[in-house]
């Protein structure tokens, strides 16, 4: 039985469509099984995956053929793992606000709620399974819209300012990529002498003028910067965290981040190598503040989604510093650290509710304290997903982080050396945050209760996860190398010479023997021994 | 079944004594659950018995063996596998680690019974075996820094296990994140010497660290050195070491156990392990030495101007480990592993004399105002004096003869490491001096109200529990420490630990006595066979010999001295402080280090964050970016009242214009 993606990508929303036909108390676990099952044939993909096949599970119609769009969704080791994990937190988010509702109001219109969610689902799953440029953008843009009901109906009491100021944000990025990509399917087929065609693959091999790739990947860069967010384009986010739902938090922070990112190694790195490589220390430059502002910023901050938020800043500083890196190393720990801040966050947003509850409904550090007094399970499940979101070693992050940091030690050193503060940073915020929310004197209006069964249904699968590839980081990574390095291909092969040698002054004598960093290791050269009963 | 099959069963054993009684901390009867724990500990104390009899099996030059159990991180160039390496020194460790842990163990299933957070102590307590156990076993760089991290995780979990307590949440943020700034040298190192050899692995790093690196290269030189950062960190070396006396929040076995026998110890195996990186970059081996020579100075002279019992004994620490870290640094590697054995024996038993003694005061550790418990609790008395003397360096005890070793074999190396062994000396003086300051203020003297209660069989209580630190007012439940207390002489666990660890700390000297024994150097051999060092740093029997008698007359000197200072003429100490005043300030202040990471780093760090949060992003991004922008929709916010509706119309409208408006143009132009 073959995986057909076009099952995979409308699911969700069949099933949101479905429910709504439902009566109102049926309609959330109408939807929730409709996530369940998105999940469940996401697991069937994953086990179906062959690492060696390249692109897979291959859709391609002709949609709009006068235009060159074509409906063509496919599987590599770029995205199944975050198609695993949208579909993970997916069904984490569904039953969360099926058992505890959405936040502080009672759960209304919960046709409209469910719905909306399930929209997003689609949408996510469509930019990340996207193969066709102008199919990418649509979807990416239909992100928007159910996260912007979800926020404006349902959010905190400055939604309509926080939404506005989102969507404008998101608007000039959007429609800058929609001109970009637009001229990258025009310019690519014109000079290529081709039919006009939005086909990445299609497009990577034609390929795109020096001088235009220099203007498009800005746009793309710009649209993909806001939406991590990176500094200095972060602006929208402090109030759109402040204001949305907390189950909707988790899935715009855990995932919708990470579309960006892998819009950049799924489109930009593969389509405009020279550009990419000429922004090069811009976009270093744009990472490193991101990780320090964000940094500075989550350990001065009091209120707790703004510390996962601007943590969230950092992180996403990390990430673009490793794709940027421009090699193997980085984009493998970019990728995976993608997927790991995914899982992170996530139940880290979802602790704040549950902590938030206790203290009085507060989401201040001032106003909470002491709530591991009576709560150990509580307690030492969030210990874990907070050393983990500071990337301690042991934790699928610290993989991410080590990989990230050692593809921009090998490329530009300084640039890993300066980004290893905010290694540190991280310790002190996330530590920071933990200890004023659970240790300490209890705070007059907290009160430390354990948290519930239906809690756990939601946060312990989480971990587990997260435990999971703590100990066995190389099921993801083994499957998703040989896309990296065919992503970081076409730039590697305009960086030259060899990066060791590429560090004038700083290694003085430092003739490092050719060949000693194996840069490029060809697909199926490194070893791949899977202990019994954990591979494919 | 060979070593490294009983060496991942000692490593797995506390692992799995950390999960069962975490899982259980409900369903374990009474206090059974210590019990559980410490068994476990003991179980992997006697595998790392059999593994040891079966590396001995095995022929010297085959004692290094590796085991994988699956590829970690094997990916894009990385060769990382979860594999341990199995040789004379990482078993060394594991039998000083689960030895000493398991007594330690066997030590707070008494010493913690009234407290509220057994469970969860003794599962914090395996986990931190375990991380301690992956440190030393681990096989390449990657397992290396994930075991070095767990265990800075564990120690931050066990200062601050009272965590109620805000010096205590304190002290564990600051341990924490001085660790991570070791984390952070210690990834950097790697990927200095990973860019030279292209492996992760250890051995295979060592093999091709000569052809991979000329001598002293710059690269290798600042992979070393980051190493070393490492280190320091996690030995509490200077500049990072403030962060070990403010530890002893935690509970004493904890102090005892982390912050004096194991942990704090990593930072010298390190250097240990790494040796043939050292002996490829001397000029790291030499900043390592002075850095330790500084260390002990600059501890040793901050214990004699302190008054908190357990803080006396953490600077002992940090000067104790200097030595050892002058002594790997400068190739001294026996040396430096029998003192950090020996100094695992008689400090984790210093450590539990002090928990005894700080029961006994209701858990005060102030010694203002202790004296006078030599007769209310002789065994502790007993086993302090024990372990005051391994420490001042006496003979036939313990530490004389480790200590008399880094010396005598440091000086071999001549040049500026003579004047290093000169400090070393000078401060195996001051050594005896404050351990013998501690021994007669304490236990001296005119018995207290305490000692004296206790002398009539009944046990000090606070009317109020207190944090002696701040003097709040606490009660007795979870984060807080539990209502009773337990003195050595009442509680047999307590005892029979003390016991075995002060037999330990007499005779554990004797494996190395120079013309005699040499147990240690022959074990460690294969380690170190491929040492430049090793084989040239051989000083004479008779140098060992002098060496011997002046450090036996330093110590006793040093013993005398403070006899006359505190309890001949009790005076004195005031005399010379009113003397040495600024000594004395500088002494007392700690060096002023606290104060000057202060300024440098952290009250910079917050000003940083402060500008941002209330300067930056409310002018520019809040101001400018944004203002600007929602500018534009305030204008036109009467069209845009309802959300749902109105902008979203707007949005699309302006969506689908613009990618008309663009496609056409591109369709026209083409």
């Amino acid at each position: 039985m073959s995986v057909s993606l076009s099952v995979l990508l409308w699911l969700p929303l069949a099933f949101g469509l479905v429910a709504l036909v439902f009566p109102v108390r049926a309609v959330g676990k109408v939807s929730l099984l409709g996530a369940v099952l998105t999940l469940a044939y996401a697991i069937f993909a994953l086990a179906q995956f062959d690492t060696g096949a390249g692109l897979q599970f291959v859709t391609d119609e002709a949609w709009i053929a006068d235009l060159g769009i074509s409906y063509k969704l496919g599987i590599d080791g770029l995205n199944l793992f975050l198609v695993l994990l949208t579909a993970l937190l997916w069904v984490a988010s569904t039953l969360w606000i099926e058992l505890r509702g959405i936040g502080a109001h009672p759960l209304v219109r919960r046709r409209e709620l469910f719905f909306w969610l399930a929209l997003g689902e689609t949408a996510v799953l469509g930019a990340l399974l996207a193969q066709d440029l102008a199919l990418f953008v649509l979807f990416f843009d239909l992100m928007l819209v159910p996260f912007f009901f979800l926020t404006g109906i349902w959010g905190g009491e400055q939604r309509v300012a926080a939404t506005t100021k989102m969507v404008i944000y998101t608007l000039v990025g959007s429609l800058l990529m929609l001109s970009a990509v637009v001229a990258t399917g025009v310019l690519a087929s014109v000079q290529g002498g081709q039919p006009l065609t939005f086909d990445l693959v299609a497009l990577a091999q034609l390929g795109v003028s020096e001088d235009a790739q220099t203007w498009i990947f800005l746009f793309f860069a710009a649209a993909f910067l806001v939406k991590m967010p990176a500094f200095p384009l972060h602006g929208w986010m402090p109030d759109a965290y402040q204001n949305m739902p907390l189950p909707v938090l988790a899935l715009f922070s855990g995932v919708l981040s990470k579309v960006a990112a892998y819009g950049f190694l799924r489109i930009v790195l593969p389509l405009f190598p020279e550009a990419s490589e000429r922004f090069q220390e811009l976009v270093l430059v744009v990472a490193l503040a991101s990780i320090l502002y964000g940094s500075v910023m989550a350990f001065t901050t009091t209120r707790v989604r703004l510390i996962l938020g601007y943590s969230s800043v950092a992180q996403l500083g990390f990430i673009t510093l490793g794709i940027f890196a421009l090699n193997g190393q980085g984009a493998q720990g970019a990728l995976f650290q993608a997927f790991n801040h995914g899982l992170v966050v996530a139940p880290a947003f979802f602790f704040v509710a549950l902590l938030a509850a206790r203290a009085g409904g507060s989401e201040d550090l001032r106003d909470m304290g002491g709530l591991a007094f009576r709560a150990p399970v509580l307690a030492a499940l969030f210990l874990i997903v907070a050393l983990a979101t500071l990337a301690m070693p042991g934790s699928p992050n610290f993989v991410g982080e080590f990989l990230i940091l050692l593809g921009v030690f090998q490329e530009k050193i300084v640039f890993a050396i300066v980004a290893s503060a905010g290694v540190v940073l991280a310790a002190v915020y996330m530590l920071r945050a933990f200890i004023r929310m659970m240790h300490e004197r209890t705070a007059p209006e907290a009160s430390s209760l354990e948290m519930r069964r239906r809690d756990g249904l939601v946060l312990v699968p989480l971990v587990a996860v997260l435990l999971f590839l703590a100990v066995y980081p190389q099921f993801a990574l083994r499957r998703s190398e040989p896309a990296v390095l065919a992503a970081v291909g076409p730039v590697r092969a305009i960086i030259a010479p060899p990066p060791a040698l590429e560090l004038p002054g700083f290694l003085p004598g430092g003739q490092v023997p050719p060949g000693a960093v194996p840069q490029q290791v060809p697909p199926g050269a490194v070893p791949q021994q899977v202990p019994p009963g954990v591979g494919p | 079944m060979s070593a490294t099959t009983f060496a991942w069963l000692a490593l797995a054993l506390p692992l799995l004594g950390c999960v069962v009684s975490a899982l259980g901390y409900r369903a374990w009867p009474g206090r059974s659950v210590g019990w559980v724990a410490t068994g476990a500990l003991l179980a992997s104390f006697a595998c790392s018995v059999v593994t040891l009899f079966e590396l001995l099996g095995e022929p010297a030059e085959e004692r290094q063996l590796v085991s994988s159990l699956w590829n970690y991180a094997a990916t894009t160039g990385l060769d990382a596998e979860l594999s341990i390496l199995v040789d004379p020194l990482s078993v060394l460790m594991l039998l000083v680690v689960t030895g000493v842990s398991s007594l330690i163990h066997l030590y707070s299933i008494s010493y913690m019974t009234s407290d509220r957070g057994y469970a969860r102590f003794f599962s914090y307590l395996n986990f931190f075996v375990f991380s301690m156990l992956l440190l030393v076993l681990a096989g390449n760089f990657l397992v290396l820094i994930i075991g070095w991290a767990f265990v800075g995780a564990a120690s931050y979990l066990l200062i601050s296990f009272w965590y109620r307590r805000r010096t205590a949440t304190e002290a564990g943020i600051k341990a924490f994140v001085m660790n991570v700034v070791g984390d952070v040298g210690l990834v950097l190192g790697t990927f200095f010497i990973f860019q030279g050899t292209g492996t992760l692995d250890l051995l295979g790093t060592f093999e091709q660290v000569d052809g991979a690196f000329t001598e002293n290269q710059a690269g290798l030189v600042a992979g070393t050195v980051l190493l070393l950062v490492g280190a320091f960190a996690k030995s509490a070396q200077v500049p990072l070491h403030t962060w070990l006396p403010d530890a002893m929040e935690g509970p004493t076995p904890v102090s005892a156990l982390i912050h004096a026998a194991t942990m704090v110890t990593a930072g010298v195996y390190l250097i240990a392990r790494m040796h043939p990186l050292y002996e490829q970059a001397p000029a790291a081996g030499i900043v390592g030495a002075i850095i330790g020579c500084a260390t002990l100075l600059i501890a040793a002279t901050t214990a004699l101007a302190q008054t908190d019992l357990k803080r006396v004994i953490a600077y002992s620490t940090m000067s104790q480990i200097g030595y050892m870290v002058m002594a790997v640094s400068a190739g001294a590697y026996v040396a430096g592993m029998f003192h950090l054995m020996t100094h695992a024996f008689f400090k984790a038993l210093l450590f539990m004399a002090a928990g005894s003694v700080i029961a006994a005061m209701a858990n005060m550790q102030d010694m203002d105002r202790m004296g006078g418990f030599r007769r209310a609790m002789p065994f502790t008395f007993g086993c302090f004096v024990v372990g005051g003397l391994a420490l001042a360096g006496v003979p036939p005890f313990s530490g004389f003869f480790s200590k008399d070793e880094i010396l005598a074999y440091t000086a071999e190396r001549g040049g500026i490491f003579v004047v290093l062994v000169a400090i070393g000396y000078v401060v195996a003086f001051i050594t005896a001096v404050y351990t013998f300051r501690v021994i007669f203020r304490t236990f001296l003297g005119e018995p207290v109200a305490e000692a004296r209660e206790l002398e009539q069989g009944h046990l000090h209580h606070a009317d109020q529990p207190t944090n002696p630190a701040t003097g709040e007012v606490e009660d007795t439940d979870v984060g807080f420490p539990g209502p009773d207390h337990h003195v050595a002489e009442r509680a047999f666990p307590m005892k029979v630990a003390m016991g075995v660890l002060a037999v330990l700390a007499v005779v554990g000297g004797l494996v190395q006595i120079p013309g005699v024994t040499h147990l240690l150097d022959d074990f460690l051999e294969p380690t170190f066979a491929d040492s430049e060092f090793y084989e040239a740093l051989d000083p004479s029997p008779a140098s060992e010999y002098i060496g011997l008698a002046v450090g036996a007359i330093v110590a006793l000197a040093g013993i005398a001295t403070a006899w006359l200072v505190w309890v001949r003429r009790p005076g004195t100490a005031d005399a010379v402080r009113a003397r040495l005043r600024p000594a004395y300030a500088l002494f007392a202040n700690r060096w002023w280090f606290d104060e000057l990471i202060g300024a440098l780093v952290v009250r910079p760090a917050r000003w940083l964050g402060i500008f941002a949060q209330n300067i930056f992003e409310r002018l520019f991004v809040n101001g400018t970016l944004v203002g600007g922008s929602t500018g534009v929709v305030r204008a036109s916010s009467a069209a845009v009242r309802a959300v749902q509706s109105g902008f979203l119309r707007f949005y699309v409208a302006f969506f689908l214009a613009g990618m008309v408006g663009v496609v056409l143009w591109f369709l026209l132009s083409a």
